[in-house]
């Protein structure tokens, strides 16, 4: 008895870890990777020390303390909190638009129309918009027939980050809109219909009832704004031609930079920060929001 | 507002969609038509304007560049989407056998497990290119398929564990307590019970990993780039132009770049939004 029983443990713990080694392994390969960058960031480690020596915080303060670090981190934060204040804004107001079209078939089809651009790689959509933003052909041909002042987009340094800033918006701002109208359609419809038998007017219905309940809405369209917009890569690397392009250039692009440059320590000094920073957003969105959000099923 | 009548008031609602909506088309309006226009309609047209005499010649051009680069792309992204599909679907059941568990140890591991895994589906993962193009380097890996494939099973299988863990949490308890009692081993289950119960959820997963890797820029520009041996997001990058492009060939890479990622999104897009509504809220929420 013993010995059969004895097997069927066997059998379970052998069926479990079928299940989940693979995984396991991936993992354990990946935080491997995370590591080895805090490791090699406090060495010295570059093309001219290709023995890296152990120098402590050295590397981080060198990339830290230069300008090109500086710009793109305040572009990896303009680009991330601009993008979580204007996705939210164009969040509640177009999926408000939606929420109260009638036909639920005409919202799936705006609703796929404001996603699209997120089931096209952004290394395309930066080819587009190369083209929306050239100077003959672009936009600016449109702005000239209205009559408006041409502006020089990606061709001057001023507005070269707030032109892929647009871009941004375009193609990151479904996201906002998709939980905006998740959060209105989970609004008790009782509430709703409440507030117009007692004649209340559609505005006051989004600001009285849509909005207030709707906590959820914000707090996923801000978090996972952040976490796509600061891995933001392809957009700057495609819409300047490399990532050697200081106003355009996003931390990662910095990194990536120094990364081809051999500044290997100082690449993954930065990669450890970034990676950092991600995770002080992730756990808690993870464990405070996504967890409990699905246990309550 | 009550001084709008209900007409009105109505049509401005409509109007202000529309104009939103057009806003939105017109970057993938230009991609559909520019790549039609001949050498005469580059040079006498802006982007806007549909073609006037239209013609594929643009497409003949960039093909040429373009073949293996989509070939490789079809090559590496189904079998790996549906491969990290599985595994991150079997790694998930796993999870909600722990967290179904009363042990608190086995509650402690199951949220630790569940941060690292939402750590590793959003971390930018440009952060381990260093360590990783090394171990690819050492292994041979560095611009082959399987260095290609070796990345992407590392970077989607997370995202495909934390979907069909969350797919997953509402899987009927006692439907699975019964099979077990019944003395139906774990493996078995899973293939039995688990995956004919989930099926929405491992299509959702599977079609999310599909259009996140096709549209993979940087995986393939730093791991798997050697002149026409790449994924097609990199060759599309090479038609961005310079003085003498023309215009009509880089919309025609384009296009070609997102056709299957936009037949897929047009005809299943209902299980890509599926997928990133979970993505953000634990399925909650239904649009």
């Amino acid at each position: 008895m013993a010995t059969l029983e004895g097997r069927s443990r066997l059998r379970s713990i052998l069926n479990k870890a079928a299940l989940v080694l693979p995984t396991a392994a991936l993992s354990i390969i990946l935080l491997y990777l995370v590591l080895w960058n805090l490791y090699y960031s406090f060495t010295n480690w570059s093309l001219f020390h290709s023995i890296p020596e152990f120098v402590g915080l050295l590397s981080y303060a060198q990339a830290m303390s230069t300008v090109f670090f500086r710009s793109s981190f305040v572009h990896s934060l303009e680009l991330s909190g601009g993008l979580i204040l204007v996705g939210n804004l164009m969040g509640m107001l177009l999926a408000g638009l939606l929420y109260f079209v009638r036909s639920s078939k005409l919202r799936t089809v705006y609703l796929s129309i404001f996603i699209a651009p997120l089931a096209i790689s952004m290394a395309v959509n930066g080819v587009i918009w190369l083209w929306l933003y050239n100077l003959q052909i672009g936009i600016d041909w449109l702005l000239v027939r209205l009559s408006l002042p041409a502006l020089p987009w990606l061709s001057s340094t001023s507005t070269a980050f707030p032109s892929m800033f647009i871009v941004a918006v375009w193609a990151y701002s479904g996201l906002a809109v998709l939980f905006y109208l998740a959060s209105f359609m989970g609004v008790d419809k009782s509430l709703i219909e409440a507030a117009k038998m007692d004649g209340v007017g559609t505005f006051k219905t989004f600001f009285r009832v849509l909005l207030p309940n709707s906590y959820q809405g914000v707090i996923v369209a801000t978090a996972l704004l952040f976490l796509f917009s600061f891995k933001i890569f392809s957009l700057p690397f495609v819409l300047s031609g490399g990532p050697t392009n200081v106003s355009l250039q996003t931390t990662v692009v910095y990194m990536y930079y120094l990364y081809t440059t051999e500044f290997f320590a100082q690449s993954t000094a930065i990669a450890t920060l970034v990676t950092a920073i991600a995770a002080a957003v992730v756990i808690p969105f993870a464990l405070l929001g996504l967890r409990r959000w699905v246990r309550r099923e | 507002m009550s001084e709008f009548g209900p007409t009105v008031k109505a049509f401005l609602h409509q109007l202000i969609l529309a104009i939103f909506v057009v806003i939105w088309l017109i970057p993938i309006y230009a991609m559909v038509i520019n790549g039609l226009k001949s050498e005469f309609d580059v040079t006498s047209t802006p982007v806007f304007i549909p073609p006037l005499h239209p013609s594929l010649t643009a497409f003949a051009a960039v093909w040429s560049q373009l073949d293996v680069p989509l070939l490789n792309s079809v090559i590496v992204v189904i079998p790996v989407s549906l491969v990290a599909t599985f595994i991150g679907a079997m790694a998930a059941y796993y999870f909600y056998l722990l967290s179904v568990s009363k042990r608190r140890s086995l509650n402690f591991m199951s949220n630790t497990i569940f941060s690292l895994i939402a750590l590793a589906t959003f971390m930018p993962y440009q952060a381990v290119i260093i360590p990783l193009t090394r171990i690819e380097a050492n292994w041979g890996l560095l611009n082959t398929y399987g260095g290609a494939i070796f990345a992407f099973i590392l970077f989607y299988i997370p995202t495909a564990a934390l979907l069909m863990s969350m797919f997953m949490a509402v899987l009927p308890r006692d439907i699975i307590d019964a099979a077990r009692i019944d003395g139906s081993g774990d493996l078995r289950t899973f293939f039995r019970i688990v995956v004919p119960l989930t099926i929405p959820g491992i299509i959702s997963t599977l079609i999310f990993n599909v259009i996140e890797m096709w549209n993979n820029f940087f995986i393939p520009l730093v791991l798997f780039n050697v002149a026409k041996q790449t994924l097609i997001p990199v060759a599309v990058e090479s038609f961005t132009g310079g003085y003498g492009t023309l215009y009509n060939e880089s919309f025609a890479a384009a296009f070609l770049a997102s056709i299957i990622p936009l037949l897929i999104f047009i005809f299943l897009g209902r299980y890509f939004i599926r997928g990133l509504v979970t993505l953000g809220t634990g399925g909650k929420g239904a649009v």
